[in-house]
């Protein structure tokens, strides 16, 4: 699925100079569910958001899908994103003036899908997720857990080959946290790669693969038996 | 308290400089535009209520209604014979006075030079009560040499204003006639309908001359204290029965009371009177002028307001967390509403300073652009203090209340639970975007209005006005007594000019303001029809480039085509009982043949009609008609074309000549240089047709640039609200905008998104402005005789500088807030 190699990310301003990922090598292979671990700023949403070609690498080499694809262009990397990646946040991100409808037809609008068959992905991916009966109501309207299922709804409504998640669960109590770490695992089990940033040493479990980072680097990788 | 609120209201200010930038200036200058137009408007509305008892002093107007049309004209002179019946027929009238006005020859340091002078009867200084500096305004007319100046005259003519009993020479018929100065008075103020420096006695045989159907000056009467004009308005029907008598038009009785009436308005509503031929360099405005101007005003002060609320709300936001901590430390709301009105009092206080600065630096232009003085003071009976004061009180609650009401509403736990500083009550999103739509509708009917107002302008410029205008110069006296036998000379001699192409002598002429009628009886009609009678010298219809439809023009050859009259008066009565005798022959234009009842000017070669002209006593002569040529448009557009019968009676009251392949000032000077030889005791006047073509529109073309330059002041102040707006949106969207890049919206996406936000209000705006600007602009264009079609150019144009300056307006933000990596905008929220 991807590969880095020697990939570092240096953020400069006037007088400092940080270094968030440093000289990094790590290969995801299509169908992996890989957890990213580490203590607050260690570079995990970095790297997360390297993955997803929202950041894009100082130095190194990112191949995608068998292509290179450090120093393309942000509209090249658009359109990668647009069509294999999908996000999930910590924070849901959903946008309050739409509807729950609204917010998961969101991932397709900009593909070049005529509206009766976006409508068609976006009744069976809210089915699929369980927020059907809501979905007229505005995200304010809907509890924490409600709202992150709409963002995995959105997530997967395009049917990417990657799903990127940020501490998914960070702003959810346990229950609502387990039940989207259930929806995860089986979205890789239909064959979804996912990588995801997480605190929760529970929650990374569920992975079959944990990478652990510190100061931008890769520390230890511990692969979960089959 | 006070002292944290206003710390807490200037930090709010500093942190947001973009947001102080344009909510301080765009109210100042819409505060400034609005005052400044204020002021005009209190200006106009104030003419001559300077003048002592104005509330008891008429002019006396009179009012021409076309028998054939029904079209009114009223004219500011009327008949000075008016004046004598009226003060003996109406009890409440304590004076009436006649006064004439004149431009007598003065000579001043042996130069002949012309001056405006009126000729008034003994009491008008009391019936027009001006200052007296010197001498006793009752008896500063008492004799027929006395002579009354102005104080800017005196000083004029001696260097000093005390100049009682020293002596002026007047040139009259060739002779030098002295004058006692017996009064000085202060000037007249420029917000004066009326404009006279000098003052003399009117002549009693001139006065006496001059009867019912001759209009020479103006009559102005004052009421006895506490009498109303009403009932004098209500007689003036039957006063004008019993006092005009009748005269027979070729069988028909005809009187002066049929197609005229007379009418009082008082000498403060005079200028606003819509009464033609005051003072040219008094020109006449009209209510809907000056309602216009203040509606702009209000409009301009609208949109600024409008601005002010629209900003304060979609930032109220960014302030919420302020009023939460507030409202935890114990505020009362109605604290908090008095610290938000106290910001919006404070913003619109420098806001005003800063008004009253830009209106105090552009005013003398303004003034001077619209021909009036107008100044700002601040304190005594015209100061503006207490307005301006009331004014900041009303912008500053009126721009403060929304805000204040709807910012303290915010529940304190919900705003701090939230962890945002940014909430939005619902409905505020509504509000703006309805005064969006406002401040772009008045935009957009502004650029419409002053794009029509632009067209017709020029459409009057360049219309084909049946004559011609390029190459034309006219000079004036040729009616002065001492050159009238000289005329025939002067056309020869000018003909001889290097450059002249033509020479011809006159009574018609551009941008004349003087009209000459006589009754004409036709066949088959009880009543007899008024056209123009002008006298023109033969060589008029090829120097002035009227073209001949049919027959023929006038020649010298032939004795049939000319009724030349001499100067002598008694020898005039006899010569002109034998052209009554005799006939003779005229050419009208198209327009006069079919008022004559000739379909086509073919049919009226060779026929005869019946003129007055030499009065009714004469009988009325028998006039055949030999050419028939183009109609002409010698007067504004405003006015109707005019039937014109052309005669020649040998006088005329302006010389006529056509150049080619000079330039104009040289065949100026060459004609200056010949009437100094031939006349040396009259000053030489002239003047280039279009110059004075173009004077007519002067007035017009002010004001309607005055319209763009404050249609462009008010779309400038909706475009600086509409920038701060998007900028605030973009702002607010930024979230909405990252969520969109990251699944896939590309910048021109984002772009797309946000310009459409500010394009529905445009397209809503153009639906609102569209038809009442064509409402406006019909109407306006229906008082011009002549006016361009009202074609969809101009609203769509409109329409498109609207789209254009909205989506420049936005763009920019959007483009920057498309462009920014949205990562930023997710994770920090």
């Amino acid at each position: 699925m991807l590969s880095m190699r020697e990939l570092s990310r240096v953020y400069r301003t006037d007088t400092v100079e940080t270094t968030a990922l440093d000289r990094i090598d790590l290969d995801i292979a299509d169908g992996e569910f890989v957890a990213i671990m580490g203590p607050s700023g260690c570079g995990k949403s970095t790297l997360l958001n390297v993955i997803g070609m929202l950041d894009s690498p100082s130095s190194g080499s990112y191949v995608f899908n068998g292509g290179e694809v450090a120093g393309l262009p942000e509209s090249k990397l658009a359109d990668i994103r647009k069509k294999h990646i999908g996000f999930i946040f910590q924070s849901f991100n959903l946008i309050d003036e739409l509807s729950v409808r609204e917010n998961v037809e969101l991932a397709l609008l900009y593909h070049d899908i005529p509206s009766s068959e976006r409508k068609q992905r976006v009744e069976a991916v809210m089915d699929k997720v369980g927020i059907a009966h809501r979905a007229k109501h505005r995200p304010s309207q809907l509890s924490g857990g409600q709202q992150q299922r709409v963002a995995v709804a959105r997530a997967v409504v395009g049917e990417p080959k990657l799903i990127l998640a940020d501490e998914p669960t960070g702003n959810l109590d346990t229950q609502h946290g387990e039940e989207v770490m259930r929806m995860l695992q089986k979205l890789n089990a239909e064959g979804s790669t996912i990588v995801m940033v997480t605190h929760s040493p529970a929650h990374a479990d569920y992975a079959g693969r944990v990478v652990n980072m510190l100061d931008g680097k890769v520390l230890v990788e511990r692969r979960r038996a089959a | 308290m006070w002292r944290s609120n206003l710390v807490a209201g200037l930090r709010a200010l500093q942190k947001n400089r973009t947001y102080a930038f344009i909510n301080i200036f765009g109210l100042a200058i819409g505060l400034a535009a609005c005052i400044v137009l204020l002021l005009y408007v209190r200006y106009e509305l104030t003419y001559d209520d300077w003048l002592k008892d104005a509330d008891r002093v008429y002019q006396v107007q009179l009012i021409h209604t076309d028998p054939e049309t029904g079209v009114r004209t009223i004219q500011q002179e009327s008949e000075g014979a008016a004046a004598a019946p009226l003060a003996k027929d109406f009890q409440q009238i304590d004076a009436v006075v006649r006064a004439d006005g004149d431009r007598p020859v003065f000579l001043r340091d042996g130069e002949p030079v012309f001056a405006d002078m009126l000729s008034a009867d003994p009491q008008f200084f009391q019936v027009v009560s001006v200052p007296f500096l010197r001498g006793d305004p009752r008896h500063a007319l008492d004799q027929a040499n006395s002579l009354v100046m102005s104080r800017a005259e005196a000083i004029k003519q001696f260097g000093t204003d005390d100049v009682l009993g020293r002596t002026v020479t007047r040139i009259m018929r060739g002779e030098k006639v002295e004058l006692r100065v017996t009064g000085v008075f202060e000037d007249l103020p420029r917000h004066s309908h009326m404009k006279f420096g000098l003052v003399t006695k009117i002549d009693p045989e001139d006065a006496a001359s001059c009867t019912w159907g001759c209009v020479n000056g103006f009559v102005y009467l004052k009421l006895r204290p506490g009498a109303s004009p009403d009932p004098i308005t209500a007689g003036l029907p039957a006063w004008e029965k019993r006092n005009i008598p009748s005269r027979n038009v070729g069988g028909a009785m005809v009187s002066e009371g049929d197609d005229f009436d007379w009418r009082l308005v008082n000498v403060r509503d005079v200028h606003l009177s819509g009464a033609s031929g005051g003072d040219p360099e008094r020109p006449n405005n009209d209510r809907t002028t000056v309602v216009t101007f203040a509606v702009i005003a209000l409009l301009i002060l609208g949109i600024a307001v409008a601005n002010f609320v629209n900003l304060a709300t979609a930032r109220a936001g960014q302030r919420a967390r302020e009023v939460a901590l507030r409202k935890l430390a114990g505020a009362a709301r109605r604290q908090l509403i008095a610290q938000f009105l106290g910001e919006s009092l404070l913003i619109v206080g420098l806001s005003m300073l800063i008004a009253l600065a830009l209106a105090e630096l552009s005013l003398p232009y303004i003034a001077a652009y619209l021909g009036t003085d107008l100044h700002l003071v601040y304190l005594g009976a015209d100061g503006v203090l207490l307005p301006i004061l009331g004014l900041w009180l009303a912008v500053g609650l009126l721009g403060g209340l929304y805000p204040a009401f709807y910012l303290t509403r915010f529940q304190p736990g919900v705003i701090l639970r939230s962890n945002r500083s940014a909430a939005e009550p619902p409905g505020t999103g509504k509000l703006r975007a309805l005064l969006v739509v406002a401040q772009f509708a008045v935009s957009i009917g502004l650029i419409v209005c002053t794009l029509v107002v632009y067209s017709q302008i020029r459409f009057a410029r360049s219309i084909d006005a049946g004559f011609r205008r390029d190459g034309l110069i006219t000079v004036a006296n040729l009616d002065r007594a001492v050159v009238v036998p000289l005329v025939d000379t002067l056309i020869r001699e000018a003909q001889r000019l290097p450059a002249v192409r033509s020479a011809a002598a006159t009574s018609i002429f551009p941008a004349t303001g003087q009209t000459l009628n006589t009754d004409f009886s036709v066949e088959g009609r009880v009543k007899p029809i008024t056209i123009g009678w002008y006298s023109v010298s033969p060589e008029f219809f090829e120097t002035a480039g009227v073209g001949l439809l049919a027959g023929r023009l006038p020649s010298r050859a032939n004795q049939m085509d000319a009724t030349l009259l001499p100067v002598d008066a008694d020898a005039r009565k006899a010569i002109a009982q034998s052209y009554v005798d005799r006939g003779a022959n005229i050419v009208v234009n198209r327009l006069a043949a079919r008022q004559l009842g000739f379909a086509d000017p073919e049919a009226a070669i060779g026929k005869t009609v019946r003129v007055n002209a030499f009065g009714a006593k004469n009988g009325l002569m028998p006039a055949t008609i030999v050419g028939v040529v183009k109609d002409s448009r010698f007067r504004s557009l405003r006015e109707q074309p005019e039937a014109v019968a052309y005669m020649n009676n040998g006088f005329y009251s302006r010389l006529l000549v056509h150049f080619e392949g000079a330039e104009p000032a040289v065949v100026r000077e060459r004609l200056a240089q010949l009437w100094k030889r031939l006349v040396p005791t009259v000053p030489f006047e002239a003047d280039y047709a279009d110059a004075e073509l173009a004077e007519l529109y002067r007035v017009d073309q002010a004001r309607g640039l005055s319209f763009a330059g404050f249609a462009g002041l008010a779309v400038a102040v909706a475009c600086l609200g509409l920038f701060g707006l998007a900028a605030f949106t973009a702002e607010r969207r930024t979230k909405e905008i990252g969520i969109r890049k990251v699944f896939g919206a590309s910048i021109a996406d984002i772009v797309r998104l946000l310009v459409w936000q500010f394009t529905k209000p445009v397209v809503i705006a153009n639906l609102i402005a569209w038809p009442a600007a064509w409402w406006i602009m019909r109407d306006w264009l229906n008082q011009f005789d002549a006016r361009i079609a009202l074609t969809p150019g101009p609203f769509l144009l409109a329409g498109l500088i609207a789209f254009a300056i909205a989506i420049g307006t936005v763009a920019g933000h959007a483009i920057r807030i498309a462009r920014t990596n949205p990562i930023h905008a997710l994770r920090y929220e």
